[in-house]
């Protein structure tokens, strides 16, 4: 808002001396008659168009937080660049509404409405709760196990709708304990896209619960313990979690799914560089799985030399290593990675000699907390393939 | 923003007249004082937006194109006049350990009894709030970030002194205490919340403010508490151009050496957070009834090695947050382009964080977003600030820092070296960088006295070569000279007077003075020392150091 003009005006006044050198006697006369004339013409300067842009949206954002937005998301894995518009609305101190739709290049399409009240309980409990609808319409699908083949991909439509909520209770930080429970409704159907439809290529026997529609009482318990400065950007820390979910059709069965995560920055001079690891374990016991619900490897956050949902079993097994230099602490980091997975029908199976592997290289720019823009070059076994994404990979 | 009529503007009102055609020297120069002649009581507050602040200084370029403009609001002998920037106190006069030590207090801290909150801490991470005392009195409050007691408090009181000593208008940061139980909450109280309303504060807002601070063992927290300023809060002020509604700011803030000075100041302190919503112009009574506006340093507490939540990040300080080159260098080369940051060794305490003065160099410091005025500074700004900290004896310095009220007896031992070991690499980086000559006079005799301020301060030597003086008749109407004589060598202040001196009441005496050292080639720049005919003596009224 400062700007240079009434200075540049004064300082001309200034310079234009020899007459007025003249008519003043003294030093202090000289800058009088400066001051003089700035007080006469008292210039005005508004701030210009960028000026007012920025400061409008960042004053908005704390002022009147409450509004519509722009949103760079995923509707679901493998869904493609994405766009959408939400509107939140506060309903309390910390408490906001917020409806959101988005849209991908492949006709994903989601909508969803969310109420997130955290910081009851001195700051201790955080609450939450969904309606959520969901329309993939072209996820992949390439038989179960490690030797599913590229060429044996099928798609298959999902729609789902959720209703549902979540307590997190931290009662000392950094540990977190959460309990969720959601009405899940899938509506499986034929995939688009160039691959053939599902039913087309496989049956009930390749694919478990083809052509079921089911409905579940999700339920999930999960104990976590974190010590990076932010979930969507850290140098430094860990974060070990377990989770138990529990899938429950009533008297038509259900199965349940052990997940394990565990992150580790290890950072080197100083956060020059930065060692990371990830390793995941998701192990579903019992019951009948539907192909849609069985872990999986492959995509921008698990296996990035490889499509999308590439492998699918009963138990999954990932691990992701990654050397990181850090240009610049403000907000760019490059990486170096290496992903190894492998899955299959039962948990001792998860063999080393089956892992499959990938390596590449990405660039992320970063805030302190989030990474908006992560872009990757990942080549596996079976070729090249670049990720776009707008948050970390772990 | 507008730029670009700044750019042919490079005199300055308080030196322009003589090089514009008028005489050279006028009957009040060297002026002591810059003069504010109109009211500024209609200055309205404004807010400059930070995200904006950062952005335009990190981004862009703001302020004068051109570079190497002369600082525009020196007066003739090269010094910096008091004014609502800027008061002239180290180096000018003597400074005691007492006065340092009390700095800016004119008063007593908070007064005994309860405090009551009027308003949540507006600015900045540390933890705090604003209160009045049990006497009324308005006071900012600012506590220690849990689990580094003692560091952002002792910064604050520490660097408060030191830019008060420096000549900066400070607030008065006491160092106090409080309990929990000693603070009420003022009915009219509120805060807004997370969804951007306000609402009132309740006392799970205070139990969340000091659940994030540092907790005495007794159970108080340490705090300090800023004196509210007299007058119109006007909001903080830029690094660049002038306020628009101030009629007497007619130097562009860039182009104020005391400003381009904070370059050499901030580098001593390690202030890395330099920005406009860390100042603050105030609206005060002036001479004849008239108005005019104070500017402020408000907020030095981002000093020496810890931030308002703990240890700096270990690049802060080094580099700016966007390093072009930087960048460049690291991306391609896996990080193995190592800067001093990643090696530097800290002895690490609590109160003082990753503060050093062995690895630190003063050219190559960085606050995280430099502003305008630090890309003007030349070599000339940079020479005044240095001898500034060069004046700051150790007692000096030790006195600043046991106003801190550090606890550990290490952590006050450790600030005081590393000030000290920073002060000196200022001194070996900036005061031989141009001809170092410095306070002339005539002595009894007649003759030019002077000072080499490198070799005083032990940062060089003195010039193998001895000096070289010429001394001028000057035409004051012209500012031509005329040779008064051939050129003197000699080997030590004084140098001899001049054979005859220019006659008329008004007459201008100038001594060329420059130094003849191999290892220096930058000391054959001659310093012209003015002295223009006062009464029965010569009064100096100029110093030309241009870099």
């Amino acid at each position: 808002m400062t700007l240079l003009w009434p200075a540049a005006r004064v300082l001309v006044a200034a310079l234009a001396l020899p007459a007025a050198a003249a008519a003043q006697a003294t030093r202090a006369e000289i800058i009088a008659q400066a001051q003089a004339e700035k007080a006469a013409a008292m210039p005005v300067d508004p701030p210009g168009l960028v000026e007012r842009t920025v400061v409008g949206i960042r004053r908005a954002a704390i002022e009147s937080p409450s509004g519509p937005y722009p949103i760079v998301d995923s509707v679901y894995l493998g869904g493609g660049p994405t766009a959408g518009a939400g509107y939140r609305q506060y309903v309390g101190d910390r408490t906001v509404a917020k409806v959101r739709g988005l849209y991908s290049v492949k006709d994903y399409k989601a909508l969803e409405g969310h109420l997130l009240s955290p910081g009851h309980r001195r700051d201790t409990v955080d609450l939450a709760a969904t309606v959520a609808w969901m329309d993939a319409t072209q996820i992949g699908f390439h038989g179960l196990g490690m030797d599913a083949g590229i060429d044996d991909r099928a798609n298959f439509r999902q729609r789902q709708t959720t209703v549902g909520g979540e307590a997190t209770l931290r009662p000392r930080r950094p540990w977190a304990l959460s309990a969720a429970l959601a009405g899940e409704r899938f509506v499986l159907g034929p995939g688009r896209g160039r691959e053939p439809s599902i039913e087309e290529v496989y049956d009930a026997g390749d694919a478990p619960g083809l052509g079921s529609s089911p409905t579940y009482a999700h339920s999930m318990l999960s104990a976590g313990y974190d010590r990076r400065p932010a979930a969507g950007y850290a140098r430094r820390g860990g974060a070990y979690t377990l989770r138990y979910h529990r899938y429950d059709r009533g008297g038509s069965g259900g199965f349940d799914r052990v997940d394990v995560d565990l992150v580790q920055h290890v950072p080197l001079r100083r956060e020059t560089w930065v060692l990371s690891g990830h390793a995941r374990l998701q192990s579903t016991v019992g019951g009948d799985v539907p192909y849609f619900l069985l872990p999986a490897l492959g995509g921008g956050s698990t296996l990035r030399g490889y499509s999308s949902w590439r492998f699918r079993d009963r138990h999954a097994l990932l691990m992701q290593g990654e050397f990181r230099w850090v240009p610049n602490l403000l907000g760019m980091d490059m990486a170096i990675f290496w992903d190894g997975g492998t899955v299959a029908a039962a948990r001792g199976d998860l063999a080393w000699s089956r892992v499959v592997h990938d390596v590449g290289v990405g660039v992320r720019l970063h805030t302190p907390a989030q990474t908006p823009i992560r872009v990757e070059l990942a080549r596996g076994d079976e070729g090249l393939r670049l990720v776009m994404a707008a948050k970390a990979v772990f | 923003m507008r730029r670009g009529l700044v750019g042919v503007v490079l005199v300055s009102a308080l030196v322009a007249s003589s090089r514009a055609g008028g005489p050279r020297f006028l009957p009040d120069d060297p002026l002591t004082v810059e003069p504010e002649t109109q009211d500024a009581g209609d200055a309205a507050p404004r807010d400059i937006d930070l995200v904006w602040d950062l952005a335009e200084n990190l981004f862009g370029r703001p302020g004068d194109r051109v570079r190497g403009v002369r600082a525009q609001n020196v007066n003739t002998i090269d010094e910096v006049p008091d004014s609502g920037w800027f008061t002239n106190r180290i180096h000018a006069r003597p400074m005691t350990v007492d006065a340092i030590g009390r700095g800016p207090l004119v008063g007593d801290g908070p007064a005994p009894g309860r405090w009551t909150i009027t308003h949540p801490k507006s600015a900045g991470f540390a933890p705090g709030f604003r209160i009045r005392d049990s006497a009324g009195t308005v006071w900012f409050v600012s506590l220690d970030a849990a689990g580094f007691p003692e560091s952002a408090t002792g910064a604050l009181a520490v660097a408060n002194k030191l830019f008060w000593a420096l000549g900066y208008y400070q607030v008065e940061n006491h160092l106090t205490s409080v309990a929990a139980d000693q603070i009420d909450l003022a009915p009219t109280a509120r805060i807004r919340a997370e969804s951007g309303r306000f609402r009132p504060m309740r006392r799970d807002d205070v139990d969340a403010v000091l659940a994030r601070a540092a907790r005495d063992p007794d159970g108080r927290y340490r705090a300090i508490a800023s004196r509210g300023l007299p007058g119109k809060i006007l909001g903080g002020f830029e690094y660049h151009g002038t306020r628009p509604d101030d009629p007497n700011d007619v130097v562009p803030h860039e182009h104020r050496r005391e400003l381009r000075a904070l370059k050499v100041f901030g580098a001593w302190v390690n202030l890395v957070d330099m920005k406009a919503g860390n100042t603050l112009d105030t609206v005060v009574p002036g001479p004849d009834g008239r108005r005019v506006v104070r500017h402020y340093l408000q907020d030095i507490g981002s000093t020496f090695g810890a931030g308002a939540n703990g240890p700096r990040e270990f690049d802060e300080g080094w580099e700016s947050l966007l390093d072009g080159p930087q960048v460049l260098a690291r991306l391609f080369t896996i990080g193995l382009y190592m800067r001093p940051w990643q090696r530097v060794r800290y002895q690490e305490l609590p109160a003082v964080g990753r503060f050093e003065g062995d690895a630190f160099d003063p050219r190559t410091w960085s606050p995280r977003v430099p502003p305008a005025a630090f890309r003007h500074a030349r070599a000339d700004d940079e020479f005044w600030a240095a001898r500034r900290v060069m004046a700051f004896s150790d007692a000096l310095i030790r006195a600043a820092v046991r106003s801190g009220g550090y606890s550990d007896v290490r952590a006050e031992q450790l600030l005081g070296d590393v000030l000290i070991k920073r002060r000196d690499a200022i001194g070996r980086a900036y005061l031989p960088a141009l001809t170092p000559l410095a306070d002339f006079a005539f002595d009894t005799a007649g003759g030019l006295t002077f000072a080499n301020v490198a070799a005083a301060a032990g940062v060089a030597a003195a010039p193998r070569d001895g000096y070289r003086v010429q001394w001028l008749a000057m035409d004051n109407a012209t500012g031509e000279t005329t040779p008064l004589g051939d050129v003197v060598d000699v080997a030590a202040s004084p140098a001899p007077p001049p054979g005859q001196y220019p006659p008329g009441p008004d007459a201008v005496l100038t001594a060329r003075v420059w130094a003849e050292d191999p290892a220096w080639p930058s000391w054959r720049a001659p310093v012209d020392a003015s002295f223009m005919r006062r009464g029965d003596g010569w009064r100096l009224v100029g110093v030309d150091r241009q870099p």
